[in-house]
C-alpha cells in the first residue's frame, strides 16, 4: 500500500515540533554571527544522509532495517542495532523530560511535572500501541487541525523584523563545529529520519516524495532561528531560553481575539511532540519485539514506557537534561552518519552476490 | 479482552489526567489588573495595581497597592492578603516612576522577561508625577472608563503619532544592544483630559537620560516607520497633515568616522493655512522646520550617547562587531549626517489655493 503522503506528513510533522523550541537556542549558542552557515550545514548533512538511506533501503525491497541487518547474521544486527535502540530509548526519555519542562516554563508553571508527563508518555504509549498505520493516520488529523495555525503564527511572527540584524553575513569563525550546543542542534535534524527505514514491510513510499518534504522543511530550520535574530538582535537573543517563543511572544495583533498567540502555537507543537514520541516508541518496540518475541508487545510498551517515565522521574533540573542530551550524542551521529553508509553498502554488496549467483 | 481492559485503562487515565484539576484558580478567584504602576523607594518596590470592578453594571477601578523586596515578593505579599490572588497575565500597561526610570530598570526588565508573567508585548509608559496621585485621579475620573489608560496608547484608539509605543521587549532588547536605544512616553495628570502626553524619555541601557517633545516624538515616529498620520504646524503659515512617509539612508566610513546620508520624503496635505502663502513656500518653511527638529533631536541624543533612533543598525554592513560594540561611546558622537526633507504636497483640501 502507498502510504508517501502520510509518510511525508508525519516527516514534516515531527520535524516541525523538534524544531521550534531547541534547535533555535543551539545554534545561536554554537555561534554568534552568520547563523546560515550551521544551518545550511545541517541542512546539507540531513539530505545527503537521508538520500544514502533511502539509496540502501532500495536494495531490500520489502524489509525494514532490522531484517536487513539481521539477515546479515547475528554480530552485524547486534553492532548496528544496539546503539540505535540505546539512541532510542535515550530520546524517549529526553524528550518527554524536556519538553515537559518546556511545558512548565512557558505556560503551565503551578501543574507538577509527573502530570504533564504521565500525560504526555500515556497518550504517546496509546497511540503507538496501535500501531503504525494509526500513527500515520493521525498525523494527517493532526496537520489539518494544526498546521494552519503554525503556518499562520510563522507567517506573523515577521511583524517586529528588523532586517538590517541579518548582517554581518560572512564570517571567518567556524569554531562552532566543535561546540556541544552545535552538536546538540543535531537532535532536530537527524531525530526523526531512521523512521524511513521501518514503514516497508508495511507500507511503501516513493523516496522522492520525501525529499520534497525535506525541501519544505527548509524554511522551517531557517526562519526558527532568524526571526528570534532579527527581532532582538544578537546580542540579545543569547539571553533566551527559547529564542523563538519569545519572537512569538512579542507579536501583537489587536484583531485577533486571543491575546497571545504563544499558547496556540506552542499547543500545537507538543501535539507534534506527542506524535515524534509515539513514532520513536513504535521504532523501538519493533527492535525490541524482534529480541524476545515471546513477550505480548502491548504489555512490553506499557512496560517500557512505565520505565521510562520512572527515569524522567530522576532528572531532576534542567542541567541534567542538557547533558544527557550531549551524551545522547555520539548515538545520533551514530545513526545519522554510519546507519545510512552501512545499508548502502550492505545493499550494493547483496547485489553483486545476487548476480554472481545469477550469472 | 486483555486488549479492551488496557483501552479502558487508557482512557480512564486520560479522562482523569486531562482535566487538569490542581491549583486550578477559578476566573473569580483571579484579580488580573490590567494597569500596574511600578515605583522603587530605596530598596523596596511599590506596585500599583488597576483593577477594572463590575458593580452593578457600572464598570468601576479599583486601585490596590503593596510593596516588596522584589515585583514577585509585592505580588506574593497581595495575593496572601487578598481573598484572591493575583495574576499578572493580562496587564496591558505599565506604568514607571520618573524618579525610577532615572536610577535604572535593568533588574525589573529582566525580572519581566524572565517570569513570563506578563506579555512581552506589554505597552511602558512613564509617570512624570507621583504615581499614588496620578493612580488617584484615574479612579476618581468620571465617567470611570477602566480602559482610559490603555486606549490612550492603543492604535486603532486614542493613539496619535506624537506618542512612542514602546514595549517590554523593545526596552529589555535595548538593555543588550550596542546600536539600539528606545524611548518610552511620559504622562501626566491632564489639566483638560485625564490624562496628558507631555514627550518621550530617552532611555539608554536601561536608564532614563533625557527627554524629548511631542514634536520630535513624531519625527520618532516618522524615522521609526510607525506609520505617521501627525499634525505639523508650519510656522505662521499653515496647518499641515502629513499623509505618508518613506525615508532612505545611506552610510559610510570615512577615516573611522561614520557618515550618514538620510532623505525623508513626506506626503502631505493642506489642514489650514494663515493669509495666502504660496504651495512653494509651506513646502520649503516645512522642510527646514523638520531638518532643524531632527538636527535638535539628534544633537541631544549624541550628548547623552543615546541611539534612539538606531542609526547605528545601519552600519552593521560597515563595521565589524567588535568596533560596533562601542558604537555609542565612540562613533555615534561623532556621527555627521546629512539630512534631507523632500515634501510632496499631495492635495490641498476641497478649496484651491491661489
Amino acid at each position: 500500500m502507498d502510504r508517501s503522503m502520510f509518510v511525508s506528513i508525519s516527516y514534516f510533522l515531527t520535524h516541525l515540533g523538534l524544531i521550534f523550541f531547541m534547535y533555535p537556542t543551539d545554534i545561536i549558542a554554537s555561534t554568534d554571527e552568520a547563523y546560515w552557515i550551521p544551518i545550511t550545514l545541517g541542512i546539507i548533512i540531513h539530505f545527503i544522509f537521508l538520500s544514502i538511506y533511502m539509496k540502501g533501503l532500495s536494495y531490500f525491497p520489502r524489509k525494514n532495517i532490522i531484517m536487513i541487518y539481521l539477515s546479515h547474521g547475528k554480530i552485524i544486527a547486534w553492532i548496528f542495532l544496539l546503539p540505535v535502540a540505546i539512541y532510542l530509548i535515550m530520546i524517549i526519555i529526553i524528550t518527554i523530560r524536556s519538553y515537559s519542562e518546556i511545558i512548565t516554563i512557558v505556560f503551565l508553571s503551578n501543574t507538577p511535572l509527573w502530570a504533564i508527563m504521565f500525560l504526555l508518555v500515556l497518550v504517546a504509549t496509546y497511540l503507538s500501541s496501535r500501531g503504525l498505520d494509526s500513527i500515520l493516520r493521525s498525523s494527517l488529523l493532526l496537520a489539518i487541525l494544526f498546521l494552519p495555525l503554525t503556518l499562520f503564527v510563522c507567517f506573523v511572527s515577521f511583524q517586529n523584523v528588523d532586517w538590517r540584524y541579518i548582517f554581518p553575513l560572512t564570517t571567518n569563525d567556524f569554531r562552532f563545529i566543535t561546540k556541544p550546543s552545535y552538536l546538540m542542534s543535531y537532535f532536530s535534524i537527524g531525530g526523526v529520519f531512521l523512521f524511513i527505514g521501518f514503514i516497508q514491510p508495511l507500507f511503501t513510499y516513493k523516496p522522492k516524495k520525501i525529499l520534497y518534504t525535506v525541501l519544505l522543511l527548509v524554511p522551517f530550520w531557517i526562519i526558527s532561528v532568524y526571526i528570534p535574530i532579527l527581532t532582538f538582535g544578537n546580542s540579545t537573543v543569547p539571553h533566551f531560553y527559547f529564542p523563538f517563543v519569545e519572537a512569538v511572544d512579542s507579536i501583537d495583533i489587536n484583531w485577533l481575539m486571543f491575546d497571545r498567540v504563544t499558547v496556540f502555537f506552542l499547543l500545537s507543537l507538543i501535539t507534534f511532540i506527542i506524535l515524534f514520541l509515539s513514532l520513536i516508541l513504535w521504532m523501538f518496540m519493533q527492535i525490541i519485539t524482534t529480541c524476545i518475541p515471546k513477550f505480548r508487545p502491548n504489555y512490553l510498551l506499557i512496560l517500557i514506557s512505565f520505565i521510562s517515565f520512572v527515569c524522567c522521574l530522576f532528572i531532576p533540573d534542567w542541567k541534567d537534561v542538557e547533558d544527557l542530551f550531549l551524551i545522547n550524542s555520539p548515538f545520533r551521529f551514530f545513526c545519522l552518519l554510519i546507519v545510512p553508509p552501512s545499508l548502502l553498502i550492505l545493499g550494493i554488496r547483496s547485489k553483486r552476490k545476487e548476480k554472481l549467483e545469477n550469472g | 479482552m486483555g486488549n479492551t481492559m488496557i483501552k479502558v485503562f487508557f482512557l480512564l487515565c486520560i479522562v482523569l489526567t486531562s482535566t487538569g484539576c490542581w491549583n486550578n484558580k477559578d476566573i473569580n478567584h483571579r484579580l488580573l489588573p490590567a494597569v500596574v504602576g511600578i515605583s522603587k523607594n530605596g530598596d523596596k518596590y511599590k506596585l500599583i495595581l488597576e483593577l477594572p470592578v463590575l458593580e452593578s453594571d457600572n464598570m468601576k477601578i479599583q486601585i490596590i497597592k503593596a510593596t516588596g523586596k522584589s515585583i514577585a515578593d509585592a505580588v506574593d505579599w497581595l495575593s496572601m492578603n487578598m481573598d484572591r490572588g493575583v495574576d499578572l497575565f493580562h496587564v496591558k500597561l505599565i506604568v514607571l516612576d520618573k524618579q525610577f526610570a532615572k536610577q535604572g530598570l535593568t533588574d525589573v526588565m529582566s525580572g519581566l522577561m524572565r517570569s513570563r508573567e506578563v506579555a512581552p508585548n506589554a505597552q511602558m509608559a512613564i509617570c512624570n508625577e507621583d504615581l499614588d496621585y496620578f493612580f488617584g485621579n484615574v479612579q476618581k475620573s468620571k465617567p470611570p472608563t477602566g480602559d482610559y489608560l490603555l486606549d490612550f496608547f492603543e492604535k486603532d484608539a486614542g493613539w496619535t503619532p506624537n506618542i512612542a509605543l514602546t514595549r517590554v521587549w523593545q526596552v529589555y532588547r535595548s538593555l543588550h544592544s550596542s546600536t539600539r536605544d528606545v524611548i518610552i512616553p511620559i504622562i501626566q495628570t491632564g489639566k483638560l483630559t485625564e490624562v496628558e502626553h507631555i514627550g518621550s524619555a530617552v532611555i539608554k541601557n536601561g536608564k532614563m537620560v533625557s527627554q524629548i517633545s511631542p514634536n520630535d516624538t513624531l519625527l520618532y515616529n516618522a524615522f521609526d516607520g510607525q506609520g505617521t498620520q501627525g499634525i505639523v504646524e508650519v510656522m505662521d503659515l499653515a496647518t499641515v497633515l502629513i499623509l505618508s512617509d518613506w525615508k532612505s539612508n545611506k552610510s559610510m566610513i570615512i577615516n573611522e568616522k561614520p557618515f550618514m546620508k538620510s532623505q525623508l520624503n513626506l506626503k502631505v496635505t493642506i489642514l489650514e493655512t494663515k493669509g495666502n502663502p504660496s504651495m512653494d513656500l509651506i513646502k520649503k518653511d516645512l522642510s527646514t522646520l523638520i531638518t532643524n527638529r531632527f538636527h535638535r533631536m539628534l544633537t541631544i541624543t549624541q550628548k547623552k550617547q543615546a541611539d534612539i533612533l538606531g542609526l547605528g543598525q545601519t552600519f552593521r554592513t560597515k563595521l565589524p562587531r567588535a568596533k560596533l560594540k562601542n558604537w555609542r561611546e565612540k562613533y555615534y558622537p561623532i556621527l555627521k549626517l546629512d539630512f534631507q526633507v523632500n515634501v510632496d504636497i499631495q492635495n490641498e483640501g476641497f478649496l484651491k489655493s491661489d
